[in-house]
């Protein structure tokens, strides 16, 4: 795959109808990309949130009466907490957050008890890249969840990062494990857990992907710097995910990305036992839709 | 040439200048022959510091002609190994050799910080190359007898001097394995992760002229039959030149396998110093200890 929209298309294509609950589904931005994607026949959503915010919203958008549900539930926490619950209880496959704040919405997908994440799972986020000058998209962890990932958590980024690439339809993804150097080195401790990952992988002990690192951004995504440094990597130049080593680096790469470059992004949550959709406010009604895509695909690959 | 088996070493010092060995209180039976043999085999020149007339006694009781050696007069232990260390350091002598002092005050001459034979930072340890009689080819491996844990950076340095030792012998670009509990990265084991982490190291570049595969079990380095049931495909499987152990222990296990069980020839030296330094136990055999003096030449 090479754009975004590529994730919508194969998601209609599949035929299915994703439920999605949204938490708090009160934002313009939110309504617009949902209602895209029901129009487009790929998600049935289940609102939650003030009905009578919901039907002001949704006149904007033309949507067939039984084409959605909505839950009247004006509270954003108890509605996030009704979200969950249906997730949980298998009357919904995605989880999407609304307009409500991104602490409030974690609190209850990891409640112990009622939430989403099983026993000492890792929960991390993953997101796809569109950039106008790669080849393909560029998968992406973690950018939102995991601040300073240990030796089990890069793994589980990285396993996570390998089914949604398998979910697109890359069968043996090659995986870039980002550093600022190919050199491994006891200075620098993440090239220590990346020789450890990279030895994993060549011993099969991480599966259904090629993994090489530590990796500088260049020889992972750039054959001619492979050429120049004299570095055999079996990742040639040609990455289909990258594992940063912290969620500043990874942070600031994707935020540069969309700055400066065009790029375009669809991501989620992963770790739960459905996939979660979590957005901040800012990101655009296009981004939201590819996200929904993705999350679909994601929750019907299950 | 590579050198294939112990033997091969006379043949190519033989051919060489001849170096000058320094053995440190050099006054018994053992030490004294063991130089004579090497001196009488034309391989290197023999210094012996000690006391004088107790070398001339123990050459008489022998049969030893003491016009073999060159005699440097010391009085005790101790100034002997500082006499021979300075030798070393005044460019008198090409390697150092252990003789009725205690290995502790051996060590301790060498490591002196003012008058010893250690660079900065240098990291002291105990290389032994060995003949088994069930194996194809030398097996060259440490550390079984000074670093007892080694962490990852003294791992390295072993490794190196491994490397060395085996290029010294010939052997151009040789297959070093690293020893640990299983072939898997198990991160929790010190073993596999360090062996995980110097193996890349070596695919980067960072370790340089041989071809380094970890982790392993001790199966699949000496045995390709275990590499081929375990599908395990690297080319050092089975065909180790070098095995770098984890620890002591193991290492130690090994070496007393290789003589005591297969019966087999090996010698051994301590690298990092300056020179090599040659450190036989009086347990070893002769043909051992000249094994031992003449890979120290080899390396010298």
């Amino acid at each position: 795959m090479k754009k975004l929209i590529e994730l919508a298309e194969k998601a209609i294509a599949s035929g299915k109808k994703t439920r999605v609950a949204v938490a708090a589904a009160e934002d313009a931005n939110t309504i617009g990309a949902i209602c895209r994607a029901a129009k487009d026949g790929f998600v049935m959503p289940i609102l939650i949130g003030s009905e009578a915010r919901i039907k002001a919203l949704l006149e904007d958008h033309d949507l067939a009466p039984d084409a959605y549900q909505v839950v009247d539930i004006s509270d954003p926490e108890s509605a996030t907490r009704e979200a969950v619950r249906m997730v949980k209880e298998g009357s919904a496959d995605v989880l999407m957050k609304g307009l409500v704040g991104t602490d409030k919405f974690l609190k209850q997908v990891l409640n112990k008890e009622r939430g989403l994440l099983p026993p000492k799972a890792v929960m991390s986020y993953t997101c796809a890249l569109e950039l106008p000058r790669y080849h393909k998209l560029l998968l992406v962890s973690d950018t939102a969840v995991l601040p300073n990932p240990d030796l089990d958590q890069k793994i589980a980024m990285l396993n996570y990062s390998v089914k949604m690439a398998h979910t697109l339809g890359i069968k043996t993804p090659k995986v870039a494990l980002i550093t600022a150097t190919e050199k491994v080195s006891p200075g620098m401790p993440n090239t220590i857990d990346y020789a450890l990952i990279s030895k994993m992988a060549e011993r099969g002990q991480i599966k259904g992907c090629v993994v090489d690192g530590p990796l500088d951004v260049f020889l992972a995504c750039d054959p001619a710097s492979i050429e120049i440094k004299g570095v055999p990597t079996p990742i040639g130049g040609d990455a289909d995910i990258l594992i940063f080593p912290n969620l500043e680096t990874a942070n600031a790469f994707y935020k540069g990305l969309m700055l400066f470059a065009g790029g375009e992004l669809a991501g989620l949550i992963q770790g739960t036992i459905k996939p979660v959709v979590v957005m901040s406010r800012s990101e655009s009604e296009n981004s939201k839709y590819y996200c929904i895509a993705l999350a679909c695909l994601m929750a019907e690959g299950q | 040439m590579e050198i294939r088996k112990l033997d091969q070493m006379f043949e190519v010092l033989a051919s060489r200048t001849k170096k000058r060995l320094v053995a440190a209180w050099a006054i018994d039976a053992h030490t004294i022959e063991a130089v004579a043999q090497a001196v009488n085999k034309g391989i290197i020149e023999g210094i012996l510091v000690g006391d004088e007339a107790r070398i001339k006694q123990v050459c008489t009781e022998h049969k030893i002609d003491p016009g073999l050696f060159k005699i440097v007069h010391c009085d005790n232990d101790l100034t002997a190994a500082a006499k021979a260390v300075d030798m070393i350091n005044a460019g008198e002598g090409d390697f150092l050799m252990k003789g009725l002092l205690s290995t502790d005050r051996y060590m301790r001459a060498i490591l002196n910080k003012e008058k010893g034979l250690m660079n900065p930072g240098a990291i002291l340890s105990h290389v032994t190359v060995a003949e088994p009689k069930t194996y194809h080819k030398l097996l060259i491996f440490g550390d079984v007898a000074i670093i007892p844990l080694p962490d990852l950076n003294q791992k390295i340095a072993i490794t190196n001097y491994l490397i060395r030792v085996a290029q010294l012998l010939g052997i151009e670009n040789p297959k070093v394995g690293l020893q640990a509990a299983s072939e898997q990265t198990l991160p929790k084991i010190p073993s596999c992760a360090d062996a995980a982490i110097i193996a890349k190291m070596a695919e980067r570049g960072q370790i340089k002229g041989a071809m380094i595969e970890g982790p392993l079990g001790m199966d699949l380095i000496i045995d390709s039959e275990s590499a081929v049931i375990k599908g395990m495909k690297s080319e050092v499987c089975g065909d180790a030149d070098c095995i770098l152990f984890p620890n002591i222990e193991a290492g130690n296990a090994f070496y007393k396998t290789v003589v005591k069980l297969l019966k087999s020839d090996l010698c051994a030296i301590v690298m990092g110093a300056r020179v090599p330094c040659v450190l036989t136990s009086r347990g070893d055999s002769e043909r051992s200890k000249l094994y031992s003096i003449a890979l120290a030449a080899m390396l010298a």
